[in-house]
């Protein structure tokens, strides 16, 4: 099976549509798989915004992943749960997107996304259009055949230093090679935003987890990212040198600010809030 | 005709566009000086313009179409008058030098490319870009 429009592919229906306006969609979270973490629930969100901002263009950029200045994990969601996507677009042209978005399962909220922006770059280089516009039309009609997603396997992370309650330092080699590549995107493999954020977020939790601050057996989990900001696409088979760094003594929560560079060039950061798991 | 921005109209608004500017940029708003080049004394890049004209755009209530700064040193000239194949016309570097009058003399390059010219914005072009928003949006 071709990996395009299934390795890396979060929205299956759209089920209400307003021309660069608004659109609600779902996804159904194949049942098989072992976990679908909260990263790709934010990542169907933006997917179907990209939906309304390449149609808004007439499929003449995409966006890219950017800014995301607030994202809140509400809960968790587990396989076979069917997720309610919805999106409203501040503004859209052929330079930038700016939306927000937010995902249910049940018609309980699993994560709202404030104030994202994603430049809009040639869609040529990432696939082709035409074959973007009959997607656009399938997911919009009769919608795809939904169990398309079968996993993402992605690469653990190296502790190279760690301070416990200070701050951990790790390295993440991208795979050179990977079905989520063929998905994104065809023309131009990069490896996801939202999939290092993940492996960001794991990183925060072993830092926040060393932290005497909670109670014996209590569980963790992250509460609040912001400023998220991707500087540069992550090519296959880079190496990141990844940081967390405890950014405030701990509260409520734990406040971390992350960190990825390539060598010298530093390629993302963000905050992200740890906090206690409240519906678990 | 460039519109008179006075130096008491930036500097009421500057508190808060510095602060918005160091929140885009990852900087302590100390570092925001009203003339400090963003590129070549902040290392801002381009998503960084991109991060603090939306962050502008929410802390101000106003809207700011991308390229927006080339266009309001355009002024009232036409793109032809103001640039030929990327590369600014006389008359265009003269308009520039009016409408970012907050930078010095020797900074603009002769020839200058329209490409270049996010290299000699400060935080004061931001300060003029809001104030001129936020006209726009008064008079609508």
């Amino acid at each position: 099976m071709s990996g395009h429009f299934a390795a890396f592919s979060f929205v299956d229906r759209i089920t209400e549509y307003e021309p660069g306006q608004r659109a609600y969609g779902g996804f159904k979270v194949p049942a098989a798989i072992a976990a679908f973490p909260s990263c790709l629930v934010a990542e169907a969100v933006g997917q179907l915004a990209a939906w309304v901002a390449m149609a808004h263009v007439g499929f003449r950029a995409r966006p890219v992943a950017a800014l995301a200045l607030e994202t809140r994990f509400v809960r968790d969601v587990e396989p076979g749960s069917a997720l309610e996507l919805a999106v409203t677009l501040d503004s859209c042209d052929d330079a930038a997107v700016a939306y927000s978005g937010h995902a249910r399962v049940d018609g309980a909220t699993v994560i709202e996304l404030h104030d994202c922006l994603g430049p809009m770059l040639d869609i040529e280089q990432f696939e082709s259009p035409a074959v973007l516009r009959d997607r656009f039309a399938l997911l919009c009609g009769a919608g795809a055949e939904p169990g398309r997603f079968q996993g993402v396997m992605t690469p653990n992370l190296m502790v190279t230093t760690e301070l416990p309650g200070q701050s951990v330092r790790a390295t993440l080699l991208v795979p050179a090679a990977a079905p989520f590549f063929a998905d994104h995107f065809p023309r131009r493999p990069v490896y996801p935003a939202t999939l290092l954020l993940e492996r960001q977020i794991e990183l925060a939790l072993r830092l926040a987890g060393g932290a005497t601050e909670w109670h014996a057996g209590e569980s963790i989990a992250p509460v609040r990212m912001t400023n998220v900001k991707m500087r540069a696409f992550i090519e296959p088979g880079q190496r990141l040198e990844l940081g967390a760094d405890m950014a405030a003594p701990i509260g409520e929560t734990a406040k971390i600010a992350l960190s990825a560079r390539t060598g010298e060039r530093q390629v993302a950061t963000a905050q992200v809030e740890i906090g206690r798991r409240q519906n678990q | 005709m460039q519109p008179t921005i006075t130096k008491e109209e930036i500097m009421q608004v500057f508190p808060k566009v510095a602060a918005t500017m160091a929140d885009a940029l990852g900087c302590d708003v100390e570092d925001i000086e009203l003339d400090v080049s963003l590129i070549e004394g902040l290392d801002a890049e381009s998503i960084d313009f991109l991060d603090m004209v939306f962050r502008l755009e929410r802390a101000f209530k106003i809207k700011i179409p991308r390229g927006k700064i080339i266009d309001n040193a355009r002024g009232d000239l036409s793109e032809a008058e103001f640039e030929q194949k990327g590369v600014l016309t006389p008359v265009g570097l003269a308009q520039l030098k009016v409408y970012l009058s907050e930078v010095p003399a020797e900074r603009f390059r002769e020839p200058m490319k329209v490409a270049d010219i996010a290299r000699l914005f400060t935080p004061e072009t931001f300060c003029k870009l809001v104030l001129m928003a936020q006209r726009e949006t008064k008079a609508a």
